[in-house]
This record gives structure tokens, sequence and C-alpha cells, in this order.
């Protein structure tokens, strides 16, 4: 068995709302499989059933081997979670919350100290473990978080939305260390951040209304998704008369121009030889592929759409 | 089997250690007054009770209020703070502890601090006042004192449980576990109630704590009716109590 996360048309309701809709999905052990979706998409509710913290509706989820509705207890020993919200226990110091959790997972102070001295050490928080998370900035409690998260060697790690609220530094920092547990278990990462998504993640999946609706690596999602044939051109001159001589052309599907930079989407590949044919190389300032982002894929699977 | 109530019970009493000394002003300073208050300001007016000196009636009440209020309070603000502010409860239940580990060791913290709370009490009475105890009645005050630290530790996991909104606590407080306490002859024999309403003063499960606890503490027997309220209760509210946080976490 290579999946460390196995999925089968996992639905949930809730009062005729349906969170999840027959979700499907299997993830190979040592992956960083990231999952990304609007506010409402389903991603908190897919976490919570594979921690199981909620039952599906209906459907099965197995966790290396365990199934989440009979073996909740063995799916529980194999998994650790950083939960949206910064949840240590604000009357235990830093060491005594790693301490607690791994009694938790009935470890003996033997196993464990060693172990939470090596994730102080890691997270960069031993000069401050006889403190109290009260006294932490936000970067250093979600630190606190991952370590008590890892303190009993985890199989599977799920991180809901990581670094939301995060400076950048402390985001960058809390990347870093979630590329160095890459390969030594699976992750499992929802994010709003396109670029964290690009950053970390082996795989992606793009979800909206409890479905999947894209999966691959960021390039290959990136590939198929974007615009591939959008040109950025800056003329030098006459960016009037340009304006007018793009419209009429029956290959440029779409012009947005920003003062002398113009966004020129063409029909196809093809169309970029006679797009030149029509524009003097002389006042042509600059040109340009745009290369598309995650966010563009994103965007244009999910819509523009603020959601509550 | 339990280890992760044992786990969590050790967690609740480190944190009551922490905050041991300033705890137990405010817990000691309530019943202290009331004692003087009522044991010295009305010992001139009361002289005794069915021959039984009114300080001395009173105090048994006195230190069981302060124990069961200890178990209500630590329970029900405890798992509501946890459930609901500081979320750790889904923390717990990440780990490979049972929902019944945490409602048990919740449960035994509660009752812990009200053994706690209601022994420094005692003590304090003991060591200002002139009340004294025949000490071989220790073990029997000590039994009724723990059945009702569990009665009211898990009517606390149950509110903290249900309840979302803390000033709903404490009008569950005011409105059922104040009344409940006074009305169960504390301060006062049941003999003063009308004939038509003690049958049913005799049923409420704070009388067979109060009476309970004082024939326990003078007499070193607690009457057979009380006991039998005192162990029903106790499971019954045990039995709701993990049902109900079951129930809660199942949503």
């Amino acid at each position: 068995m290579t999946d460390a996360i196995t999925l089968h048309d996992i639905t949930k309701s809730y009062d005729g709302f349906t969170a999840v809709d027959a979700f499907s999905l299997q993830v190979q052990r040592g992956t960083v499989f990231g999952l990304l979706g609007p506010n409402g998409a389903g991603k908190t509710t897919l976490i919570k059933i594979l921690t199981t913290l909620m039952r599906p509706t209906l459907g099965d989820a197995f966790v290396e081997g365990h199934s989440v509705l009979t073996a909740g207890k063995e799916v529980r020993r194999m998994i650790g979670v950083v939960p949206q919200e910064n949840n240590l226990d604000r009357y235990l110091t830093a060491r005594e919350n790693l301490a607690l959790h791994a009694r938790l997972h009935g470890m003996r102070p033997a196993a464990y100290n060693p172990r939470i001295d090596e994730l102080l050490e890691m997270t960069g928080l031993a000069g401050r473990q006889h403190d109290f998370p009260d006294t932490f900035s936000g970067g250093m409690q979600r630190r606190l978080v991952v370590a008590r998260a890892l303190v009993h060697e985890p199989r599977v790690l799920f991180l809901d939305e990581p670094t939301t609220g995060l400076d950048p530094q402390s985001r960058r920092s809390l990347w870093d260390h979630i590329r160095g547990l890459r390969r030594t278990m699976t992750v499992f990462l929802t994010t709003h951040y396109m670029d964290e998504a690009d950053a970390l993640c082996d795989r992606i999946m793009i979800m909206d209304h409890g479905r999947c609706l894209a999966d691959g690596t960021a390039s290959q999602l990136k590939d198929a998704f974007s615009r591939a044939h959008t040109y950025q051109v800056e003329f030098r001159n006459d960016a009037d008369r340009y304006q007018g001589v793009l419209a009429g052309l029956p290959f440029v599907k779409g012009v947005e121009r920003e003062g002398s930079l113009f966004q020129i989407t063409l029909a196809d590949e093809e169309s970029i030889k006679p797009l030149m044919d029509h524009l003097s190389g002389s006042d042509i300032r600059r040109i340009c592929l745009k290369e598309p982002s995650l966010e563009d894929v994103f965007i244009s699977l999910t819509g523009e759409k603020v959601r509550e | 089997m339990f280890r992760g109530a044992f786990s969590i019970w050790g967690r609740d009493m480190r944190v009551m250690r922490r905050s041991l000394v300033s705890e137990l002003v405010s817990v000691i300073a309530y019943p202290l007054t009331l004692y003087l208050a009522f044991g010295f300001g009305l010992k001139g007016y009361i002289t005794d009770v069915n021959g039984v000196p009114y300080p001395l009636f009173i105090a048994p009440g006195l230190i069981s209020m302060t124990a069961v209020n200890a178990a209500f309070d630590e329970s029900s603000w405890s798992m509501w703070f946890h459930r609901k502010v500081q979320r750790t409860i889904e923390e717990y239940r990440v780990t490979p502890v049972t929902v019944y580990d945490i409602v048990v060791g919740k449960i035994f913290s509660g009752f812990s601090q009200g053994a706690v709370k209601g022994t420094v009490v005692f003590l304090v009475i003991l060591a200002l006042t002139p009340f004294r105890i025949d000490y071989t009645n220790l073990p029997m005050y000590l039994l009724c004192i723990a059945l009702s630290s569990m009665t009211f530790s898990c009517l606390g996991t149950i509110c903290g449980t249900v309840i979302d909104k803390p000033e709903n606590i404490g009008r569950v407080q005011s409105v059922v576990i104040v009344p409940l306490i006074f009305m169960a002859g504390i301060f006062f024999p049941l003999s003063s109630y009308p004939s038509s309403i003690l049958p049913l003063i005799q049923l409420l499960p704070t009388t067979a704590v109060f009476e309970g606890a004082r024939d326990a503490l003078l007499t070193g027997t607690i009457p057979s009716q009380y006991l039998v309220n005192l162990v029903l209760t106790a499971a019954v509210c045990f039995t709701v109590a993990v049902y109900t946080f079951n129930r809660k976490m199942a949503e």
C-alpha cells in the first residue's frame, strides 16, 4: 500500500447543505498535498473527517489503511493536526503543552523529553520553553502548534491554513519547517495562498462546492488552465491607433489596456505571427508572453465573486 | 484504560496548584463570612437547633457548600472554556484518547477541586472557630462530600457541554444551583417547612447533600434515604454527563 490517505465517495451534508459531495482522493505516502479552495469550499470539512472530528454522511476514508469510521483511535495515533486556530493551552508553558500532547499519545517521559528538546530546538523555541503561549507572537504560537503536532512522530500531518494571519517572515520560516518534513511524512495542507501551495506542494487539488475541480502539480495546472496565448505588449508610440487596429483583428479574443501597456489574448498559438504583421516593430517597446500564475488558474476555476 | 483521563486530570491539577493560594483566599472568604455572620451574628437569637449549637449546625453545610460549588464551578467553566475559548477539547480529540477519557478527566478535576477546597474551608473553620467534631465521624462525612462533589461536578460538566454563552452558566448558577443549595436547610432545620412541601424538599439531591453531611459529621452515620439519594443522583448525573458530552462531540 503506497497511499497514506484514501477517500471513497465522501459526502457530508448538514441540514440540506452539501459541504462535501461524493469526494474521492488518494494521496501517496511522502507527498506534500495541497487542497485549495475559496471559503466554504469544503476543505476544513474534509480535514475534520480525516482527523475523526466529524463523521461523513456517506462514504469512508482511510488514513494509513485505518478507517475513520471504524478505527478512529488508530487513525488518531497516525496523525498530527495543526488546526486553523492556535488551540494552545494558555495555562501551560510551551514545554508543558508538548508534554501533555505526548502523554495523551501514551508516551512516557523518557521517550517524550528528548523529542520535545529536539522539536523546541527545531522551531527556535528552546529559549522560551518555560514561558506561556500568551506571551508569544503569532508566528511563535504557530510554530509551537506545529511542534506539538509532531511530538509523537505522526505519519500524516494535517495543516489547516497554517500560515493565515502570519507576517511574511513567519510564513517563510514556517514554510522552511514544512519543507523539512518533505519525504519523512505525508503532509495534507489546505491554504488560501497560491504562492504557498506553489512553493510547498508536490500535488495540488482545487475544490469548490464540495467537489474537485482540478488536480495535478502546480505546473500541470498552470499549463492546463492558464490563458496560454496572452501577451503583454507595450507601445512606444501610437497606442490609441493600435487599440483600434487590435479591435479589428479576428484572431484577437480580448484586449485590456493600461496606458501604453496592452494585454492581448489570442485565439491560438499560431495567431502571434499575423499579430506581429499588423504591428510595426519600431512602435513596440516590449512584448512578452504573460506567464500564468496558480492564482489565475484558481480564479478561472472558482470565479472572482467574493465568498462569505 | 482511562490513561487519557488521568493525563487531563493531571493537567487540571497542575494548573490548580499554580493558582492555589489566590483561589483559596476567594474560596474561603465566602463560607467564612457566612459562618461568622450567621454563626456568631445569630448565636444570641438561635442558641441551638434540635439540640445542636447553631454554629455547629451550619458548619457542615458550609463546608459541603464550598465543596459542591467548587466542583460545579470548575467543571462547568473549565469545560466551557476548553470547548469554546481555548478549543483544547479539539486538540484532545485528535489524539488517541476517547471522549470518555475527556469527560471522566474533567469530572474528576471538578471533584478534586471540590474536595481540596472543602477540606481547606474545614481546616480554616476548625482553626479560627470553636467548631469541633468527633474525628471518627470523618470517613462518613468524606463519603458524603465525595458523592456530592461528583454529582455537582457532573452537573457542571453538563452545563459546560451544552451551554455556549457564558452568561447562561451564571444564570444556571443563580436560578438552579443557589436556590437548590439554600432550600436544602443549610441555615435552618427542614422542620421549618410546611408539612405539605417537606416530602418534596427531602427528595432534593441538595437536601441529601447537606442533611447527610450534617448527620455524618455530627453522628457518624448518613441516613439511608439520603445515602441512596446521593448514590443514585451521582450515578444518574455521571451517566447523563457522559452521554451529553459524547453526543455533543458527535455533532
